[in-house]
């Protein structure tokens, strides 16, 4: 199965609701109803053969009106495919696809961690590169690079320590 | 009061500092007796924020950083940022730039496999392997001295090319390696393959079955040693890895033994296309002339006007890539490896995310320690083959 054929198949589906284009050799379907978006990626998981989950990325855009983007990164084994498949959001919150590929566990938490996208039905959505008591979310465009207080000023494990510059 | 029923689960803590987590990789285990109930990994100690410091720097300036996220191949690393960063432009890149590019990165590959199978046998108990492949590797890291002027953190590949030819003594003493390294892994197969204490240890230790694999995204020899058929050099191609002859090592059982085979038949395959490389090797130039990514060279930054003033731009300002989004991934010694790279139309990436395929299959470590006993956890842990400088970026 090419792209094109994919693309024919999804828009018999979901029609007007996708928008799928090809960028420096790379295959997007940009998801414009994010309603659907859980059923697109369900359709391309059970009947498009796209098992293997290669990633999920978040992106930040401050200037935009959809502030936050989603690319969930997908290979076909099968049909020695990769697509991308995007959707955005005004706000921060995005449903979780644990439940399609288990794998996606370990990297929402990152997407969380580093942009602060909560991931509505994760099953453990908490920090995982970053310590628990990190304020903010580093990958996200407006976090101050300088004059940042180190790490917040509690005593988090209780030792009577004080941190200060 | 009887002791026979009890059942209570208690929380051990392994690591950061455990000789057998490669690393800091802290895991926190639910322990019912000695069976294990439950694994949670604990990354982040290494955590440097590569990809915010991307953002911050100009394309050639990332090179570096992409060497200290896998630092036991960093060659690999660099190629898959340079590839992605190549895609933007559509350069052709020079068919001997090509080859190197295959030689360092498959060299790369023997040299991380080796670190692999050193640490995996000495933690189950096998010390005399560690001492072998320490050898072997300690060539390839010399050869790479030679050719790059560093052991590790080499930073020779770059955007368009490689920096530039290697001196004649890297090819004379990488040819002699190659001649005499298939006998070196018939040393490491007799010392493993049919020893009966190695096979109580792996066979049947951390299963995954084919869905799993590809459920939980893990790739690389994982995904093969549980007889998925899968190879991004073969199925998404990039450099020119269809000029030689090679092949996929698939094994069906998805086990800690299998994935062993396939990590040893992947060194002799590894092996091959170097010497293929070395044999066909094709002279000329080694970076591209496209201005628009190359930095010109130095004979005619000092001869003519024009170059030494985009010389000195690239340097100093960076070259802007056009606006929009690509990803490139390539068959790592671990996985896939890949840079998704978001442009603005600058001179830096505006969003740069690595796929490192160590954090990805740490994801499967609770599915494949499941129900075994604590000490399988430490052979789980070598055929996951993690490198924390990859998990936590």
């Amino acid at each position: 199965m090419t792209f094109e054929q994919l693309v024919q198949n999804l828009d018999a589906q979901f029609s007007g609701k996708l928008n799928c284009y090809t960028e420096y050799k790379c295959n997007f379907i940009k998801v414009k109803d994010a309603s659907v978006y859980k059923d697109v990626l369900k359709a391309l998981k059970n009947d498009a053969s796209f098992l293997y989950i290669v990633d999920v990325v978040a992106t930040h855009w401050p200037k935009k009106k959809e502030k936050f983007e989603i690319t969930i990164n997908l290979f076909s084994i099968q049909n020695k495919l990769r697509i991308f498949v995007k959707v955005a959001g005004e706000d921060n919150k995005f449903p979780s696809i644990t439940d399609i590929w288990k794998g996606a566990d370990l990297m929402e938490r990152e997407q969380y961690d580093l942009m602060g996208i909560i991931f509505e039905g994760h099953p453990n959505l908490k920090r995982v590169l970053l310590p628990e008591f990190f304020e903010g979310h580093p990958l996200r465009k407006d976090f101050p690079l300088k004059e940042r207080a180190w790490f917040n000023n509690a005593d988090e494990q209780g030792l009577g320590l004080k941190f200060s510059r | 009061m009887s002791y026979n029923n009890i059942s209570e689960v208690i929380t051990v803590n392994m690591g950061p500092q455990h000789p057998s987590t490669h690393g800091v990789l802290r895991l926190v285990v639910d322990l019912d007796g000695e069976t294990i109930v439950n694994v949670e990994p604990d990354v982040g100690y290494l955590h440097r924020g590569t990809e915010k410091l991307a953002e911050n720097r100009t394309y050639h300036q990332c090179i570096p950083l992409t060497d200290r996220l896998d630092y036991l191949s960093p060659l690999s690393n660099n190629l898959a940022y340079c590839l992605a960063v190549e895609k933007f432009f559509d350069v052709k890149i020079p068919e001997r730039a090509d080859y190197l590019r295959v030689i360092l990165a498959e060299l790369a590959r023997v040299a991380s496999h080796l670190v692999w199978i050193a640490t995996h046998a000495l933690d189950i108990g096998a010390m005399t392997v560690f001492l072998y492949a320490f050898r072997e590797r300690e060539e390839i890291l010399d050869l790479f001295e030679i050719g790059t002027g560093q052991r590790m953190t080499s930073s020779w590949i770059r955007i368009g090319g490689i920096r530039a030819d290697m001196p004649e003594e890297f090819f004379v003493r990488a040819k002699d390696f190659v001649e005499r390294f298939d006998k070196n892994v018939d040393t490491y197969e007799n010392l493993l393959t049919n020893n009966r204490i190695w096979k109580m240890r792996t066979i049947g230790i951390g299963h995954l079955s084919a869905e799993d694999v590809q459920d939980y995204g893990t790739s690389g020899p994982l995904m093969r040693g549980s007889g998925v058929d899968f190879d991004l050099r073969r199925d998404e191609p990039y450099c020119c890895y269809d000029k030689f002859q090679w092949e996929i090592p698939v094994q069906p059982e998805g086990d800690t033994y299998a994935r062993y085979k396939v990590r040893m038949k992947e060194l002799r395959e590894a092996n091959k296309i170097v010497g293929q490389a070395l044999e066909t090797l094709p002279a000329g130039p080694v970076m591209t002339d496209d201005p628009r990514v190359a930095l010109p060279a130095h004979e005619d930054v000092y001869e003519r006007m024009e170059a030494l003033i985009r010389r000195f731009y690239i340097v100093s300002k960076g070259f802007k890539a056009p606006k929009g989004e690509t990803y490139q991934g390539i068959e790592a010694p671990k996985g896939e490896l890949g840079f998704y790279i978001v442009s603005e139309g600058e001179e830096r990436p505006y969003r740069m995310k690595v796929r490192a395929p160590s954090y990805v299959n740490l994801g499967a470590l609770n599915h494949m320690a499941k129900g075994h006993m604590l000490a399988d956890l430490v052979a789980i842990i070598g055929t996951n083959d993690v490198v924390l400088g990859e998990i936590d970026r």
